[in-house]
């Protein structure tokens, strides 16, 4: 099909780009008016999404639906694809109040000025599968993006959605030079919301009245944190036994392995994820942007919070997110011997993944 | 893939779980256990899950225009994924039951129905072909979800968007108020959006209407154009340095070729369509009363002949009982002669249709 370049603007149709201020003339400037006229002096909330697939593009729609930007940025290295995308979201201009959204290959300057970059890479193929050539293509691309990104947002809030994402958002956090309060990666944010969504639908309730922490590094070795389970405020663990026949470790590692397969699942059956990742992405960028203080399990700087761990690791942990990022790690998580255990051990294993990568 | 959407799948003991948990108060009445609603809940079901569908079906969900959707396609696997990807979001949204099948029993008692279920061209099909093989989809589509929602609102918007629509409404029996297309609501915010841009001004203070058949013949109503209620035509014919026919054509094409560009691009559209599909669906549910321009039966409307049965794109009242009323244009004659060529035209392809 021949790629035909509509005109996307009245200007390049012939029409007088000046015209605007004649249709809209300005008040008369007065004595105390510095000429500054229509200028905003408080700069709009602007998102970038580096990575216009599936995820990006969930991510960036989810974003613009909920409101929680003013300007949205789509970098993707393929220039057609990224247009075509930007077109799609502008073209519902009459249904969505105005959001300017800027689109193209060149991460420096579309990312300029953001005040949340998040970046998602592209995924393993098949989907699902990753392993160290991913990672090491992945670390690649993050090493042209991230100093682009850093140079022209020094002030940004970066959040590392692709995968390992522990492994990566340790060098996104090393490749910015930012303090690592402002790096962050999804973790397990959304492993959460699905061990919340089973544990809800069983029990009747909302899921957004469930609190149920999924910790640690993100994937197959997640932890479950049984004792943090409350619903509307109160601690469930004692009654799940109850309603279960034979209660067991056994039994609680079945909801585990069902929680941190979810994707897998997903991606088995329509061939990717992409709508939960941006619901929870959403999720965690209205809580930074809007200073909410809410706190999610997400893939943070663990030094010191895992006894027995001193590695600056990055792995998921519930925190405080707000405007400045990270502003606080729960400090006092009650873990079970094997809990911790099973953190220690991660942190160890990402710790060589992390040492691995030259940065 | 071993199932796992509940943990009941997993050997927990469902039954009782809740009134375990929670105890409701006490009640000596013999009414129906507290756990039924008293007042039915707002259902949307979207037949179809493919781009289009799921980008629909995903804004009324984040827009929470609904308390309960329900998926339906062919394929069950791509259906399921779908669902589960929806589900798993639980925690970041409101609760909305979400369901999924492959039989249209899964969309009983819905208040809206959106169809975006359509054949696939075959390469060097002729449009002919492809128009009955989707009357032949629409047969096993539109009987069941009509039997199943009898009350239902019907939201077509599969292409070629006029002539799916009458089919729609034929095969539902449905009153014609309760049967629309999504139409040209996409094209007249495309429109909008060129204006607004160039006008510096939020696109929902530019109201613009693009009406008639959907595709390359849709009408761009001049006289319509107004930017916070004031007529804003001879502003910008003002403002170009030869305008003419083919200054006003170019905006046209600009328009419709929007969504061939965009295809041309990304492989398909999905985002615009799920917005402007689910601002249909806010004013239907939610009663608004809102104008859109959306694909209605015109039948009387512009000089086009009350016995001919076509759907095509004019401003309508929209709100929880359908078409509300449909707006009278001024249209100039030769607007109203182009709207009533597309009227025979499509008539023609109705007519070969056996309906």
């Amino acid at each position: 099909m021949s790629m035909k370049k509509e005109a996307s603007s009245l200007s390049e149709l012939g029409f007088d780009v000046n015209f605007g201020a004649g249709f809209f003339r300005q008040v008369p400037p007065s004595g105390c008016d510095n000429g500054e006229g229509t200028q905003r002096r408080r700069r709009p909330t602007k998102v970038s999404v580096i990575g216009a697939g599936d995820v990006g593009m969930a991510i960036a729609q989810t974003i613009l639906t909920q409101g929680l930007a003013d300007e949205i940025a789509l970098v993707d290295a393929d220039a057609g694809r990224v247009r075509g995308e930007m077109l799609d979201l502008q073209h519902a201009a009459a249904f969505l109040p105005r959001v300017r959204i800027v689109a193209g290959t060149d991460v420096l300057a579309l990312t300029r000025g953001s005040d949340l970059a998040i970046v998602t890479l592209p995924g393993a193929r098949p989907v699902g599968h990753h392993g160290v050539e991913l990672l090491r293509k992945n670390v690649a691309v993050l090493r042209e993006v991230v100093p682009a990104v850093a140079e022209g947002s020094p002030d940004s809030l970066l959040l590392v959605v692709s995968n390992p994402v522990d492994v990566l958002a340790y060098a996104a956090w090393k490749l910015s030079g930012f303090p690592a309060s402002r790096v962050i990666g999804s973790g397990t944010n959304l492993d959460s919301s699905r061990l919340r969504r089973l544990l809800a639908d069983h029990l009747g309730v909302g899921a957004q009245d469930v609190h149920a922490y999924m910790v640690g590094e993100h994937g197959g070795t997640a932890v479950a944190l049984w004792s943090s389970i409350s619903v509307g405020g109160m601690p469930v663990l004692s009654y799940l036994q109850k309603t279960h026949a034979s209660f067991d470790g056994e039994a609680l590692e079945g909801i585990r392995r069902a929680v941190v397969g979810g994707a897998r699942e997903v991606i088995g059956l329509k061939g990717y994820a992409s709508w939960a990742i941006g619901y929870s992405v959403a999720s965690l960028a209205r809580s930074l942007l809007r200073d909410q203080r809410r706190v999610h399990p997400v893939s943070l700087l663990a030094k010191g919070f895992i006894p027995g761990n001193d590695h600056e690791v990055f792995l998921s942990l519930p925190a405080r997110l707000g405007r400045g990022g990270v502003l606080g790690v729960a400090a006092e998580l009650e873990l079970t011997a094997d809990e911790e255990s099973t953190l220690r051990r991660s942190a160890e294993t990402l710790w060589e993944h992390c040492q691995a990568l030259g940065i | 893939m071993h199932k796992t959407s509940s943990l009941s799948d997993l050997g927990f003991d469902a039954a009782g779980a809740s009134s375990g948990f929670f105890r409701p108060v006490a009640d000596d009445s013999t009414h129906s256990s507290s756990s039924a609603p008293h007042r039915r809940l707002t259902k949307v079901s979207v037949i179809g899950a493919g781009n289009v569908g799921m980008a629909i079906a995903q804004t009324i969900l984040t827009q929470n225009l609904a308390d309960e959707i329900a998926l339906v396609d062919a394929l069950p696997d791509k259906l399921r994924g779908e669902a589960l990807d929806l589900q798993h979001a639980a925690a970041f949204l409101p609760r909305v039951r979400i369901v999924s099948g492959t039989d249209h029993a899964v969309t009983a008692s819905s208040d809206l129905v959106v169809i975006t279920a359509g054949a696939r061209q075959n390469p060097g099909e002729a449009r002919l072909s492809l128009l009955r093989r989707n009357v032949e989809l629409f047969r096993k589509i539109v009987p069941p979800v009509a039997e199943h929602s009898p009350d239902a609102l019907l939201l077509v918007v599969s292409n070629p968007v006029d002539v799916l629509t009458y089919v729609a409404w034929k095969l539902s029996g449905f009153p014609a108020n309760r049967v629309i297309g999504s139409g040209t609501n996409l094209d007249s915010s495309r429109f909008r959006f060129l204006v607004a841009e160039h006008l510096d001004v939020n696109a929902q203070d530019v109201q613009a209407y693009m009406v008639g058949e959907h595709g390359d013949s849709s009408l761009a109503i001049w006289s319509t154009i107004s930017v916070a209620g004031m007529p804003a035509f001879k502003s910008l014919r003002d403002s170009h340095h030869s305008f003419d026919e083919a200054a006003l054509e170019g905006i046209r094409r600009a328009v419709v070729g929007g969504a061939y560009e965009v295809i041309g691009l990304k492989g398909y559209t999905s985002w615009a369509i799920g917005y402007s599909v689910a601002s249909l669906a806010a004013s239907l549910l939610r009663d608004q009363r809102r104008v859109h321009p959306v694909s209605v039966l015109a039948s009387g409307f512009h000089g086009i002949s009350d016995g001919h049965d076509v759907f095509l794109s004019l401003p309508a009242r929209l709100g929880r009982g359908g078409v509300l009323g449909v707006a009278e244009m001024d249209l100039t004659e030769v607007e109203a002669a182009q709207l009533r060529r597309s009227a025979k035209t499509l008539w023609e392809n109705c007519q070969l249709l056996d309906l």
